[in-house]
């Protein structure tokens, strides 16, 4: 672990000064930072993640002293290349569609005998950036077949335009009908055209030092918003990154991402 | 025959389910939702009739039902008691300029102390309408209720949703229109 630190330290001092010299494009900007960021420490933050994740990964831990290798995240047991394009789908042992978080949480409780209350959230994310190491440069495919993921993904497309809350808010008042345009420092992203937006999660924020998975984006969206979050692991947070993803279909992934 | 009513009946009864604000959330998406938890369901869950009109429409209300929303939304509009429509601009600057207040700059250009966004429209030099009742008025209301006049828009509707009191939108007002407020005296900054 002191390496890690030693490392992220590092990492964190060449941060501060790449804040400056913007580029217009967020995503053409995004690959300017991670380049001059390679070139100046060598590493990336997301990558000190990773390494954190596959340790939590391999290592035998919790009540049961089991480590996750032998979790199922859609391919089969062990096998992990590609998953995150794939999820979320509906598990036959939980009975449940599942997201990349919600399925890090089952493999945690099931074969490693955590309690629910147990599992720490930066652990959650750790290893879900380790996974999508594993499945960068590769193509989401997700589908939904199964009559539970047909059912969350029209539930999830009807809670994206859900306008509720104080200040009338959905996801798509600002990701359909605002898109390009700014309030504040980023354009909105094009949640239904652009393919590139939802196939770079998790990503590491730069301008925030923040490693965030899809669940904490939405999050973060519905706080900003003024609105209480769903909760981690809830449901409405797996429909809405199902019917995300699925717009994302035929993309190749960019993971974990790196952006602003 | 048969066939050729069944389909009017079908209009004839949208028509009906949509001007009498039909719930927008589904018994399903509402097992859903209350899965997110107390605090999020409370705030979703609580959805009211013209944010469901809006979500159901996705944000393009049909020619149809526009006259009744828009006529619903003038009604919910009330004024400051003592009936000024311009306030302080000084406390009005403070609101729009507040991320947390009015937020306005976020959306808006026009203001001398944040850069603004493209949101909505730039409000450069604002005042160069004057500050006639009129105009007073418009820009009164659109704070008030901008679904009076842009229904299912994104603005906050900051008068109806108790986000601002009639009196701070009339500040907000004064910082617009007043010309010796600095929204009109110094430049506006943009990106």
């Amino acid at each position: 672990m002191g390496r890690f630190w030693r490392l992220a330290i590092t990492v964190l001092a060449f941060l501060v000064p790449l804040a400056f010299a913007q580029e217009d494009d967020p995503i053409k900007e995004a690959e300017k930072q991670k380049k001059q960021l390679l070139e100046q420490s060598g590493v990336l933050p997301s990558d000190l993640f990773v390494e954190q994740g596959e340790q939590l990964f391999r290592t035998k831990r919790g009540p049961k002293q089991a480590s996750l290798e032998a979790c199922d995240f859609g391919r089969g047991p062990g096998k992990l290349e590609g998953v995150v394009g794939r999820l979320p789908r509906y598990f036959f042992d939980t009975r449940q569609v599942e997201d990349l978080d919600s399925r890090i949480r089952t493999c945690m409780i099931r074969l490693q005998g955590f309690r629910p209350e147990e599992i720490r959230r930066s652990e959650v994310v750790a290893i879900a950036f380790y996974l999508a190491s594993l499945s960068n440069e590769q193509p989401v495919t997700i589908t939904p077949v199964m009559p539970q993921e047909k059912r969350l993904y029209e539930l999830g497309e009807k809670l994206f335009y859900l306008r509720a809350g104080p200040r009338d808010m959905s996801c798509a008042t600002c990701h359909v009908s605002y898109v390009g345009r700014r309030a504040g420092v980023l354009p909105y992203s094009d949640l239904l055209k652009d393919k590139r937006v939802a196939s770079h999660w998790p990503a590491f924020r730069y301008s925030n030092d923040q490693a965030w998975t899809m669940a904490d984006r939405i999050r973060a969206c519905y706080t900003v918003l003024g609105m209480p979050a769903p909760d981690f692991y809830s449901e409405p947070i797996i429909a809405l990154t199902l019917f995300m993803n699925v717009q994302a279909r035929g993309s190749k992934m960019d993971l974990p991402g790196f952006i602003r | 025959m048969r066939h050729f009513y069944l389909p009017i009946l079908f209009v004839l009864l949208v028509s009906v389910s949509a001007q009498t604000g039909q719930p927008y959330i589904t018994p399903e998406l509402q097992q859903l939702i209350l899965a997110g938890g107390k605090n999020y369901s409370d705030v979703l869950l609580k959805q009211a009739a013209d944010q469901a009109m809006c979500s159901r429409y996705r944000n393009r209300l049909p020619p149809e039902v526009l006259g009744s929303f828009i006529e619903e939304q003038r009604k919910t509009i009330k004024y400051p008691a003592d009936g000024r429509l311009m306030g302080d601009w000084k406390k009005g600057e403070a609101i729009y300029n507040t991320l947390a207040r009015g937020n306005c700059f976020s959306c808006h250009v026009g203001s001398p102390l944040n850069i603004g966004g493209n949101v909505g429209p730039s409000l450069e030099k604002y005042g160069q309408r004057g500050t006639s009742e009129a105009v007073q008025k418009y820009t009164y209301e659109v704070i008030y209720n901008t679904w009076a006049y842009f229904p299912c828009t994104v603005m906050y509707r900051f008068g109806h949703n108790g986000l601002l009191k009639p009196e701070e939108i009339a500040d907000v007002v004064a910082y617009l229109l007043d010309p010796a407020s600095d929204f009109n005296t110094k430049p506006a900054l943009k990106r």
